[in-house]
């Protein structure tokens, strides 16, 4: 199996009053391509801040990120992926149609190869029917599926979610569920951050979890947990055992 | 390039679909209407005073524009947190400054554009005559000053929020429009440590007196010579690309922080 994401020896060190705060201590773990995984850790241990070196957001202090083998720092290892922020928003000026035929051509798509994929990507959100009105007129679920829409158009091999359920009612988050499972189907590597553990367990085969900037498990869900546990206990578990040891 | 030219787009979406860009324009061209054909010590009905009140007011407005809708692009997608999936895609941070900055000089530069339709369309109404090679001139050159005008409110809300950056902008530039002219009248009279800061000042800052084309068109003085124009041109075009290098070095390792999105 080829590696979508490789981290080895991570650190991110942020400057702060009379010295730095280590954001990430030497982290390591990788995914594979088709793989489901669910990065998991309390608020503040790091899970964006690694998100954020894997988009080129942020420099590593030390060690090396690599997206399908490609360095993050070059802007040719986002080709081929898909992100969703956290708390997501575009341009509220304009449709949903036009939102996503946008992103299309900052990947380059032109003509009828654009226009096909934007209307996979609109039937596929359910969101045919609001297409070509404005975004601001949206509701929040709206939004996030269109947000959602955008980081699909280039049809990308690896799609990166920041909390992609956040802030959404029930509906809302089922729908967004309910894309997740249809992508993992169509074999995306997916890696996502959720505070949504029962969620989060649905979807994912495989898991890493971070405490204060450091990975304290990484593995196929199915060998982390025992049969009779569920993912909320193995994590509680897992960073109470953690924060133990720090 | 291409990039930057999607993103340039969407800049003009922005300016076209939110209507306060218009009322701002329909304000300005009333003002500017209302004011050419004020009566002032009866000079009302002098073409010369109609085109010389019209191309001030073309230049000021013209220069509210242009650090408005320059200042506001970067900071505006770091409150929105648009930043984030923009930068996702595989654009260059160069490729954004760039098509930002084209997407703002190009609107303000359309909205000149109308200015000096207007100031035309007045004198010729009072039968006057402008020279047309001159106005056109004047325009160009005009453009020009408005694209070092752009970059710098570009370069400033690299590292600062919308306000900080159009007030340092307004300070920068309307220091170099109206004081830097009248640098070597005071610089005369001083010697030492206070000269020197002086010849550095004046040397230093865009000299946007020498884009203005304003007394020529007025006087009826002609266009001048295509060297002269050429030297100018690239004058602006290297201040541009100066101010522009400044604000790719200052944004293409800035963090950005979740908590601008809070």
């Amino acid at each position: 199996m080829n590696k979508a994401i490789e981290i080895v020896d991570l650190s991110v060190k942020f400057p702060s009053r009379g010295g730095f705060v280590e954001a990430l201590s030497h982290i390591n773990f990788s995914v594979e391509t088709g793989q489901v995984c669910a990065f998991l850790g309390p608020n503040g241990a790091g899970k964006t801040t690694t998100i954020h070196v894997l988009l080129g957001f942020l420099a590593a202090t030390e060690g090396m990120a690599k997206i399908f083998g490609e360095d993050v720092r070059k802007s040719i290892a986002r080709q081929r992926i898909g992100y969703l922020a956290e708390h997501p928003d575009t341009y509220r000026f304009l449709t949903g149609r036009e939102a996503l035929s946008i992103t299309g051509r900052l990947f380059g798509m032109t003509g009828r190869t654009l226009q096909s994929n934007v209307n996979a990507i609109l039937a596929m959100l359910d969101m045919t029917s609001a297409a070509n009105r404005k975004i601001s007129t949206y509701s929040r679920g709206m939004m996030q599926r269109i947000c959602l829409g955008q980081s699909l158009i280039n049809n990308p091999d690896l799609i990166i979610l920041d909390e992609p359920t956040g802030g959404l009612d029930p509906i809302g988050r089922m729908n967004i569920r309910k894309i997740i499972g249809r992508l993992r189907d169509e074999g995306k590597t997916i890696f996502f951050s959720s505070h949504e553990l029962s969620e989060a367990e649905t979807v994912c085969d495989h898991l890493v979890i971070i405490s204060s900037g450091n990975i304290v498990v990484s593995g196929a869900i199915n060998k982390l947990i025992k049969p009779g546990e569920n993912l909320e206990k193995y994590f509680m578990k897992t960073i109470q055992t953690a924060a133990i040891h720090d | 390039m291409t990039k930057g030219l999607i993103i340039a787009v969407t800049v003009w979406l922005k300016v076209i679909r939110k209507k306060d860009v218009y009322v701002l324009l329909i304000l300005l061209s009333a003002l500017l209407s209302w004011l050419t054909t004020m009566n002032i010590f009866g000079l009302g009905g002098t073409t010369r005073y109609v085109s010389d009140t019209g191309l001030l007011l073309a230049w000021f407005l013209a220069w509210i524009l242009a650090v408005n809708v320059s200042a506001r692009e970067l900071p505006e997608e770091e409150n929105r947190g648009t930043i984030f999936s923009l930068l996702a895609k595989p654009i260059t941070r160069a490729e954004l400054i760039i098509g930002k900055w084209l997407g703002a000089w190009t609107v303000v530069c359309t909205a000149n554009a109308v200015f000096y339709l207007a100031i035309w369309a007045i004198v010729a109404v009072k039968s006057g005559y402008i020279d047309p090679s001159a106005m056109i001139q004047g325009f160009v050159l005009h453009c020009f000053a408005l694209a070092i005008i752009t970059a710098i409110g570009i370069a400033f809300s690299t590292r600062m929020n919308f306000d900080a950056a159009a007030t340092i902008s307004f300070v920068f530039t309307g220091a170099s429009l109206l004081l830097l002219p009248r640098i070597p009248e005071f610089a005369v009279k001083e010697k030492g440590l206070r000269a020197v800061v002086m010849s550095l000042i004046y040397h230093g800052l865009p000299h946007f007196d020498i884009l203005d084309m304003r007394q020529r068109i007025v006087h009826d003085y002609g266009p001048v010579d295509v060297s002269t124009m050429a030297a100018l041109v690239i004058y602006a075009m290297l201040l541009t690309v100066f101010f522009l290098v400044i604000a790719w070095l200052a944004y293409r390792k800035k963090l950005f922080s979740r908590s601008e999105l809070m």
